[in-house]
Parts: C-alpha cells; structure tokens; sequence
C-alpha cells in the first residue's frame, strides 16, 4: 500500500517534470522571434551578416536606436502615434459610457432596435467603410489631420457592448437615490456609475489604447505626409525605402521596432491580470 | 425589486401624480424623461451613422458605378463591376488563397491553442502565470513589427531560418519569394500572433467546468483522455466556437503581414482579397471595382457568421 502511494507520487513528480519542461520549451520557442528582435537591435551591420549567426550581441551597439532617430523622423512618428492613441481613448470611452448608460439605464422610443443597430456594427468589417470615408475626409480637408486619424474611431460598437453590460448588473437603488437628491444624469454617469464600473473601463480603455497603437490599415490610407504619420506605417516607410539589399538596414529597423513595441509592453504588464480577465468574461456574459 | 426601491418608486409615483397641473402633463414629463435618456445615445448613434451606416450605403453604391476616385463623376454601371469581377481569373485565385489562409490559420490557431490550454492550465504557480503571460505577448506586438521580425528571420540570404536548414544540410530556401512557401510563411506569422489568445480563453473555459464532473468521470473510470474527450471538450465548444468566429473573421481580413511581407507575391501566391481590395483601390484608381470586391468579402463574412451562429444554437453545449 505504502510502496504503491510513493510509487504513485514519483510518477506524479516525474510528469510534473516533463510537463515544466515541455512547458519552458514552448515558451522558449514562442519568446524566440521577441528575443532575436531585441538582440538584432544592437547587432551591428556586419555581425548581422554573419554566415553564423550570434545568440548574443558581440557588443551592444546602441547607435542603431539613434539611427532609427535620423533614417526617418521618429520622435515626430511617436508623438503622433502617442496623440492619436490617446485621442482614440478619450473620445471612443466618452461616447460609449453614454450610449452604455442610455441603452443599460434609460428608457426612450426603438431603444432594442437602435442598440440592435449598435451590435449590427460588430459585423461590418472596415473594408467597407474606408472608400467613403477617405472620401468624406478630403472633402472636409481632414485628411492627413490628427482628425482623420481620431474621428471615424469614435464609436466602438464592442466598447458600448462591454460597457452597457456592465451597467446592467449595477443595482438602480443607488441611481434612484441619487435621482431623488436631485443628481443630473451626467453627475450619475460620471459620479457614480463610471467609479462601479471602473475594471471594466478601464480594460477597456487600455485595449483600446493598444489595438489605436498598433493600427496600420486606417493611418496608411488616412495619411500622406511624414508630418502625420504614425509608427506602424513610418517603420514600414522605413523598409520600403531600404528596398532591394534589405539586410543593410535591418538592425535599424529592428531598434525603431524595439522602441514601438516598449509602451505597449509597459501598458501590457501593468494591466496584464485586467486584461486577460476582462476578455475570458466579456466573450459570453 | 426590494423594499427600498419600491417604496422610491411610490414616492416618485404620487409625486408625479401631484405634479400634475393643466401645462405640465404626466405625458408632457414623461416625453422629456424620455428625451433626456435619448440624448446620452445620440453621440454613438451619429459616430456609426456618420462612420459606418453611411458609408456602408454609399459602398453600395459605389459598387454599382465605374467611378475611379481621380474623377468626380460617378456613371451607373449596374452590375457589370460584378460580372467582370466573376469573369477576371483573379477573382478566384484571390479568393483560393484568402481561405487557403484562413483556413490553415484557425485550424493551426485553435488546435495549437488548445494544446498549449492542456499543457498550462494545471498548474497555477508563479512559474507557469510567467510563462502563459510570455506566450500571450505575441497578440499585442502590432502585425507591422511582427511581420518585420519574421521578414528577417524568413530572409532568403542571412535570415536565421536558413541557418538552421543550412545547418540540417538543406539548400537555403527564398520562405517569401518561392510561391509554395510564402503563404504557410504569412500563416506561421499569425499563428505565432494569435496561439496565445486562444490559450487564454481556453484556459477560462476550462476553469468554468465544475470539478464535480470529473471527479464522477473518475469514479466510473473514465481515463485522461476521454475525461476529456467527453467532458472538457463538449463543454469548452462555446469558447471553440467563438473562437472559431473571431478567427475566421480576423484571417479573412489579412492585409498587414502581405503588405509588410510580400506586397501580394510571388505571383499572386498571397494576393489574399483585402490586400486586393487595397490595391485596386489606391494604387490602380478602381474605385467602383475595389467596392464591388469590398461587397463579396462582406457578403461571404456575413453568410459564415449567420451559418456559424445557427449552428452554434444547435450544436454548442452551453451550462445550465
């Protein structure tokens, strides 16, 4: 009996073993391609040519994120990405904490139809929209503006979901208290519904700011000019222009890469738990 | 509803029955009430008018004309922008490898994601939340980034993926230039991207199975594998579904990565619709062509996600 139960737990430790280290292989691999990016970062042009490649830099050669500096105007890239972003949040959180708040709270005429309309939107994909709207945008002379980059985000028919989703599982007693002491609705919105639903709001504002970080479709088509450009479109700006022998300038491209990626990673780990609750339970609450 | 707001309820009643006077109606209060609680939708509503509903009519529209964006007159065609698109060769080798894509990517996505679900969900250890926050990264890295690591790492001459076949005594292979090898290249990209996701979800899905199950599966003797055959498997099909949805979705609209990668090439090998669409629209004018394009891809998303969601009513397991 004894002999068996210990023989049961080595088994046990055993698979526990090779689970964590099938486990660390995987992880390994998944990290690899993140980890050849850093590295290549501070690889000079010469050792990224090496007929062997090195797992670790012969010296870190920190010039490649000055380069990146000179080759295209980044500092002016980030910045816009950094407004655009920022802009996207603000407006798109504003916009649906209202709808949220009508179509959770309130009570008006076609108020199903209307937010059928909402999650209608769910499914149109942005191909179908972009041609009117590069259109509408030069026709009000937007384009190439921080407005064609920040407006037509304005309503996000999954931020209104996830949020009148949230307001409906917040009892009314404390809005009808709020009512009879004579509170206005934005007072209630913003005073009292916005603080209880704050993880969600704050989820979301952060996936927001992430996926307006890392658009591409909508800035490569809304702007034309390095003045307006944002990361994503200036660093493939940067490869394109580096056509044909493309290995001369990769370790530039990789530092301008490097330096995209670090906001992201900040909000990411920050936020991380946030995150990853917030979209196992929005998917079918 | 409890005491509390009932009796709040008694009190707004009898005083809106007070209130009443011959200029302020009930009616008259309850329209402004109304009205107010409209108001707070109004700013949504004009953002997807102004940015979705309009422009998906004027899609339509645009379709059914020759317009080419240079010109301000938009002709009539009627439907010849479809009947010439069915007739163009492309249309259907665009179409062959949008789904080859898609295809390739939800089943490598989902089945990979599923494993990596199995391999991390038991143990809940510093160690093993490290590890499942490293996999997961790849979905925030933007595509741009991502599809220029690999661009490098795929490079015919000193990328590090013809290193290691130089290394297991291959000759080097051009991954993005050589037709065969370009689109499972793309499609290794957005595995790499999205296997973590799918890792998530899964894992919550597992979580919200009830013990219980398991352990009666274990009292009737029920081995690893069809616990979770019969048990894990049904029982995550909700999130496997919408998975599969979102998948789909998302691959049928690959652009970034080819535009990155390959621009469309070798030979039409990934000239998957949207980047088609992109193409069409901004670098050849064909502004009317492209919309018509932009309709099928949309009819198709459409039909998939209706299909998808009756057979999820039929077929999915959901609790309770």
């Amino acid at each position: 009996m004894r002999d068996s139960r210990m023989a049961g737990e080595k088994q046990h430790r055993l698979r526990f073993t090779l689970r964590t280290m099938l486990g660390v292989a995987v992880t390994v691999l998944i990290f690899f391609p993140i980890y050849w990016l850093l590295i290549s970062s501070f690889k000079t042009q010469a050792e990224m040519r090496l007929a062997v490649p090195t797992l670790w830099p012969k010296s870190f050669h920190w010039s490649n994120y000055a380069e990146a500096f000179r080759v295209i105007p980044y500092a002016r890239f980030f910045m816009n990405t950094l407004v655009m972003s920022v802009g996207i949040v603000i407006l798109q959180l504003n916009v649906a904490l209202m709808a949220a708040f009508a179509f959770a709270k309130g009570r008006f005429w076609g108020k199903e139809v209307l937010f059928f309309l909402v999650l209608a939107a769910l499914i149109v994909p942005d191909q179908v929209t972009f041609v009117p709207v590069y259109v509408m945008m030069s026709k009000v002379h937007w384009l190439d503006t921080f407005w064609a980059l920040i407006v037509p985000s304005g309503a996000s028919a999954y931020g209104i979901f996830l949020l009148r989703q949230a307001f409906k599982s917040l009892n009314n007693d404390v809005l009808e208290a709020a009512r009879v002491d004579g509170a206005g609705r934005f007072t209630i919105l913003y005073r009292i519904l916005l603080p209880m639903a704050k993880p969600t709001v704050v989820t979301l504002g952060v996936l927001t700011f992430i996926s307006s970080w890392n658009s591409y479709f909508w800035p490569l088509i809304m702007t034309n000019t390095n003045n307006m450009r944002v990361l994503s479109v200036g660093i493939a700006m940067l490869r394109d222009s580096i056509a044909g022998d493309e290995a001369m300038y990769f370790h530039i491209i990789m530092a301008a890469s490097v330096m995209a990626i670090i906001p992201i990673v900040l909000v990411f780990t920050i936020m991380q738990k946030h995150i990853v609750s917030a979209m196992a339970n929005s998917t079918f609450k | 509803m409890n005491s509390n707001s009932q009796s709040a309820q008694l009190i707004r009643e009898t005083t809106a029955k007070a209130d009443v006077s011959p200029h302020t109606s009930k009616k008259y209060l309850q329209w402004i009430e109304k009205a107010k609680d409209f108001v707070f939708a109004v700013p949504a509503l004009i953002f997807l008018g102004v940015f979705l509903y309009y422009p998906l009519m004027n899609s339509v529209y645009i379709s059914f004309t020759n317009w080419n964006m240079t010109k301000p007159v938009k002709k009539f065609v009627g439907t010849d922008n479809y009947v010439k698109l069915f007739k163009n060769e492309d249309l259907y080798q665009s179409l062959k490898v949008t789904l080859h894509y898609t295809l390739l990517d939800v089943v490598l996505t989902l089945t990979i994601g599923l494993m990596l679900a199995l391999l991390f969900n038991v143990f809940r250890s510093k160690m093993y939340a490290v590890m499942r926050g490293i996999i997961f990264m790849p979905h925030y890295i933007s595509m741009v980034i991502a599809a220029m690591v690999f661009t490098w790492i795929y490079n015919g001459q000193y990328g590090l993926l013809n290193r290691v076949t130089d290394l297991m005594g291959f000759e080097p292979i051009q991954w993005l230039t050589n037709p065969s090898t370009a689109l499972p290249a793309l499609v290794a990209v957005s595995v790499w991207k999205g296997v973590g996701f799918a890792m998530m979800l899964f894992i919550s899905g597992m979580r919200g199975i009830p013990n219980e199950y398991y352990e009666a599966a274990a009292i009737d003797g029920a081995s690893g594998l069809s616990r979770f055959r019969y048990i894990t498997l049904p029982l995550l099909s909700p999130m496997t579904l919408f998975l599969v949805i979102t998948t789909f979705i998302s691959s049928m609209q690959v652009f970034q990565s080819i535009d990155i990668m390959t621009n469309g090439g070798p030979l039409q090998a990934t000239n998957a619709i949207v980047y088609w669409i992109y193409t069409m629209a901004f670098t050849e004018f064909k502004t009317g062509r492209a919309s018509a394009l932009v309709m099928i891809l949309f009819v198709i998303i459409l039909v998939l996600t209706i299909t998808q969601w009756l057979v999820s009513r039929k077929q999915v397991h959901y609790e309770g």
